[in-house]
């Protein structure tokens, strides 16, 4: 309410100079006028009831009790809860105490209420000490105004006169105080929470900057400029907490006269070291009188102090300082209770972010292995790969040197391959199982931390004169194996190895000894490619490599000395264009095409050279697969002109042995025939001319003579078909016919032994075309044979017809004695030309020795063969099988 | 008594079947060559033509299919004498007209029945 809306039928009494005066009377007009207050206090109670915050409360009270009471001279005062100043808040004819005055403790009557919470008179002001001398030096009244039962003001009014009040302003005054003080309560708890409005608006303001600003350096420094905005202060700085050297450090620092950041406290060290631990927040008035202030903040201007440490739930993430450089602000309990808001907030922040940095970091490192592994898998040669992994872990984890071995398994042992700023070039140094750092953990599979490896019981001599401070290693495992290990150090003694170290050598490793085994893998390729490479370039054998279009990939220089075309004359032409003649070529695509289509091909041919000259080579020709894919083919040339030669040689010399002996057969035998002939014909003479005596003479020249020519005449069957010139004359003939032939033209032979011979023939022979003089020849032989080795026993000669499955019929003679028989051995080389069971049997038993190497070449002339078993002193048995029809051969001889 | 006409270029093989025949019974004339045989053979009748194959001047088929080929030496029986028993060497002879055939050395007994087999089914035609 204004002046201006004061009533003008109640025209305010004079006030008497100095104050109101004390009216003492009490009577009717006294009762009007005290009825006209109370009107006027009520509509001041409405008034007070609608003014929206603290200043205004105060004003309408101060306002109202002037214009509508007439109190003249008066004041309200709010006590500061941070100083416990009172603070004059509105006031009427009090010129020289502006709103914002304040009085602190100890000084002003004012003060008295609140001490004891009671309406305090004081007739004379002038008696009093504590009065702060003012315009009005006579009586004053001090009403307490109470919020909540607690005292938080003042409502003070003087007068000029001394004792100038009484019991009817006690008792208005007290009605506005009250007033003031439910309406200040009500005001409080608005502002209170219109202020937790704005503060969780400010949380949420913090939370989305933090939330969006993942760069932990610009989110602390983003949340401490917040919070100094927040809590109305000069400056502060903001410190995390590095666990594992167990100090903060400042990492945000805002208006503290000077740029603190990159500061390391000890716990215990100063404002925030000191928070940090003991977990509380704390108040510091005056830091230059503070006994726990730290040295490094001497220069620094800052008055009072409010730190808090952030925690993650019982963590410690880090601390928080706020600082009024005004010296007369302090800061109070609402301070300290914003400060507790904000605090864990910032703190979990802080905390996520940091997880978030750490993820990122883990982002990083992953990223880093994979450029790393990408880097090294070009790197394929073991010694540069693994001195660039060694390189690549060290940097990553940020150590001072290492060194990395790999496992010879052979040995049982670790040999150091690379090794980087150790002290010393440890590369081939050899470590057994166990022994140092590496051998350790190379034979636990384990991880390992050495926080001291000068003092570790393990260590190796042959590092510790190098090695002195943290050591950590790793085994490098594929699954449970053992490739090798790495180790790294430290040469700062500060420096140590923690989990985190630990973690991203675990990282590394697997991925370092997979690298190792495909580089020694490589390596194994490598060498054996070499070989191969080796094989190729220096095998006698033209080796030529074919894609599928049948162009040359790669020539080995055999290649090259014998068709001529040195690689570069050769790669990219078509081989069969360039190797064959006019009249092989379409043999050679034939060879290439079939190698492609069906599979390997050996086969022999005339090429041609680059200077037109022919060649004879055998061919060797191969699909080449790889990963299951036919990619082309390998082919294999061996020069064969002289092996040709050499055999064509061999076979000239063999037809010439063969027809010197065919003609020195026929030599020989004229004189035998005149031999054996005229012994005969003088045989039959000398009976006739009386001379009988000499016929067994004469019978023994004959006989020697006819051994003489069966040796000539099988000697010639043999070169003969050795020649190649025995020809077969195939007709048909009836079987039975045959074999009753030879049983009759052998009988004779067969009852000199007193043998019997018997035939088995089964009625079904029939007929069948083939060599009628070899098949009766071979059965005579055999049967020739049989009787030779048998006495007083029985031959068999058996035939039969038998079908086999594919529809062409087989003639089987079986010729059996019960003769001498033979052991394994002699069978093996029965069938040999000039052989006999041993060289006694042709002197006991004649014959030349050729009869049955002669039978088994006709047998097989014919497509058939002949087996034999036997058994010493039981006999033995010839099978002959021929075809029923025999092939002609289109042009034998 | 059958006439025979022997071709045969070896003396010592001439001497010694000539004999034996002619001690069997047989007239027996010679020639030395292929050339010689077919001559003699048209120039006068013979029972019989014992014929070795390797003979000098023409050989011994030749000369058989020259006698098969006149009219008047058509149909003397011819045998062939080889001296070995080679596969086709039969087939050959009977082929260039010969009518029997003979291995050498001759087992007389052998060549008998063969000769007089041949001239029982001339004497009979």
């Amino acid at each position: 309410m204004s002046r201006t809306s004061r009533p003008p039928s109640h025209p305010r009494p004079p006030a008497p100079p100095g104050g109101r005066r004390k009216t003492p009377r009490r009577s009717a007009r006294r009762r009007g006028e005290l009825a006209r207050r109370l009107g006027a206090l009520l509509k001041l109670s409405v008034e007070i009831g609608a003014a929206p915050e603290e200043r205004a409360i105060c004003r309408t009270v101060v306002t109202g009790l002037n214009e509508g009471l007439g109190y003249d001279f008066l004041g309200l005062f709010l006590v500061d809860e941070a100083s416990g100043d009172r603070v004059l808040m509105a006031s009427v004819g009090w010129p020289d105490a502006p709103p914002g005055f304040r009085l602190p403790p100890g000084r002003g009557l004012t003060e008295l209420p609140l001490v004891n919470g009671r309406l305090h008179y004081t007739p004379r002001v002038a008696a009093q000490a504590r009065y702060v001398p003012g315009p009005n030096r006579g009586s004053e009244v001090d009403v307490p105004i109470v919020v909540d039962g607690r005292t938080v003001g003042v409502l003070a009014v003087e007068s000029g006169a001394a004792d100038a009040f009484d019991q009817d302003d006690f008792e208005i005054l007290t009605a506005a105080a009250n007033q003031a003080g439910l309406a200040l309560a009500r005001a409080r708890l608005l502002a209170e929470e219109r202020r937790r409005a704005d503060e969780h608006e400010a949380l949420l303001a913090t939370m989305a900057d933090l939330s969006a600003e993942l760069e932990l350096s610009k989110l602390l420094q983003a949340t401490l400029r917040r919070a100094v905005t927040l809590l109305g202060v000069t400056g502060g700085e903001l410190a995390i907490y590095d666990e594992e050297r167990q100090q903060l450090e400042v990492v945000a620092s805002v208006n503290i006269g000077k740029d603190s950041t990159g500061t390391r406290l000890g716990l215990g060290e100063g404002a925030m070291g000191r928070v940090a631990q003991t977990h509380e927040p704390l108040l510091i008035p005056e830091y230059a009188e503070w006994l726990g202030r730290s040295t490094q903040y001497a220069d620094v201007t800052v008055h009072s102090v409010m730190v808090a440490p952030l925690l993650a739930g019982s963590r410690l993430v880090g601390a928080f300082a706020a600082v009024h450089a005004d010296p007369a602000r302090k800061f109070g309990p609402a301070d300290l209770r914003l400060l507790n808001m904000f605090a864990p907030q910032a703190a979990v922040a802080i905390a996520r972010a940091r997880l978030l940095e750490t993820e990122r970091r883990r982002a990083d490192e992953q990223r880093a292995l994979l450029e790393t592994m990408a880097d090294l898998s070009g790197e394929l040669e073991l010694a540069k790969l693994l001195q660039a992994m060694l390189t690549r872990a060290t940097t990553l984890l940020g150590v001072t040197g290492g060194e990395l071995a790999i496992y010879d398994e052979a040995a049982g042992e670790l040999v150091v391959v690379a090794s980087r700023n150790i002290g010393t070039d440890s590369a081939g140094t050899r470590m057994r199982l166990g022994e140092g750092a590496m051998g350790r953990v190379a034979q636990t599979h384990e991880p390992l931390i050495i926080p001291s490896y000068g003092e570790w019981e393990g260590r190796s001599p042959q590092y510790s004169a190098a090695i002195s401070f943290a050591v950590m290693a790793a085994p490098l495992l594929i699954g449970s194996r053992l490739v090798g290990a790495i180790a790294t150090v430290h040469d700062d003694p500060s420096r140590r190895f923690g989990p985190d170290d630990l973690r991203r050598l675990n990282l590394f490793a697997p991925q370092a000894a997979v690298a190792i085994e495909n580089a020694r893998l490589y390596t194994a390729a490598q060498r054996q490619k070499q070989y191969f490479e080796d094989l190729v370039s220096n095998s006698p054998v033209a080796i030529v490599v074919l894609d599928r279009d049948h162009r040359i990939v790669s020539c080995n220089p055999a290649f090259e000395s014998l068709f001529g075309y040195a690689p570069r004359d050769a790669v990219g032409r078509d081989l069969d264009a360039l190797i064959s003649t006019e009249a092989t070529r379409a043999e050679a695509v034939g060879y290439t095409q079939h190698v492609l289509e069906q599979g390997p091909v050996r086969g022999m041919g005339r090429r041609r050279r680059r200077d037109g000259t022919p060649v004879d080579v055998e061919i060797l020709g191969v699909p080449v697969v790889v990963d299951g894919e036919l990619v082309g083919l390998m082919g294999l040339y061996h020069d064969i002109t002289e092996l040709l030669k050499a055999r064509q040689d061999a076979e000239a010399a063999n037809r010439a042995k063969s027809q010197f002996l065919a003609h020195m057969s026929h030599e020989l035998r004229t004189p035998l025939n005149a031999i054996i002939g005229y012994s005969e014909m003088v045989e039959e003479e000398v009976g006739d001319l009386g001379h009988a005596e000499l016929a067994p003479d004469l019978q023994k020249i004959r006989a020697a003579g006819r051994h003489l020519l069966a040796l000539i005449n099988d000697i010639l069957d043999l070169s003969k078909i050795e020649a190649g010139k025995l020809e077969l004359f195939v007709e048909p003939f009836e079987v039975r016919q045959v074999v009753d032939e030879v049983a009759t033209t052998v009988r004779p032979l067969v009852e000199k032994n007193a043998n019997r011979l018997e035939l088995a023939c089964a009625p079904d022979l029939g007929t069948m075309r083939a060599d009628l003089v070899k098949v009766r020849q071979t059965l005579l032989n055999l049967l020739s044979n049989a009787s030779k080795f048998t006495e007083r026993g029985t031959i068999t000669l058996a035939a039969r017809r038998e079908a086999n499955g594919d529809g062409r019929d087989w003639l089987v003679f079986t010729v059996r004695d019960s003769g001498i028989g033979m052991t394994p051995e002699q069978m093996a080389k029965l069938f040999e030309a000039f052989t006999q069971a041993d060289a006694s049997t042709a002197r006991r038993y004649g014959g030349t020795g050729l009869g049955l190497a002669i039978t088994r070449r006709f047998c097989r002339m014919m497509g058939g063969d002949v087996r034999v078993a036997s058994e010493p002193g039981k006999g033995s048995t010839f099978t002959v099988r021929l075809p029923a029809a025999v092939e002609a051969p289109a042009a034998a001889g | 008594m059958p006439k025979i006409l022997l071709v045969e270029d070896n003396e010592m093989n001439r001497d010694m079947l000539s004999r034996r025949l002619q001690r069997k019974g047989f007239e027996v004339e010679m020639a030395t060559d292929g050339r010689q045989g077919v001559t003699m053979a048209q120039a006068a009748p013979y029972d019989l033509i014992l014929m070795d194959m390797s003979l000098p001047e023409i050989d011994g088929w030749e000369a058989a299919r020259q006698l098969r080929a006149a009219p008047s030496t058509q149909q003397v029986p011819i045998i062939a004498l080889t001296a070995h028993a080679m596969s086709g060497d039969r087939e050959k002879a009977i082929e260039a007209g010969c009518d029997d055939y003979d291995t050498k050395p001759i087992e007389l007994e052998r060549l008998l029945g063969k000769m007089r087999a041949l001239l029982d089914r001339n004497g009979g035609a």
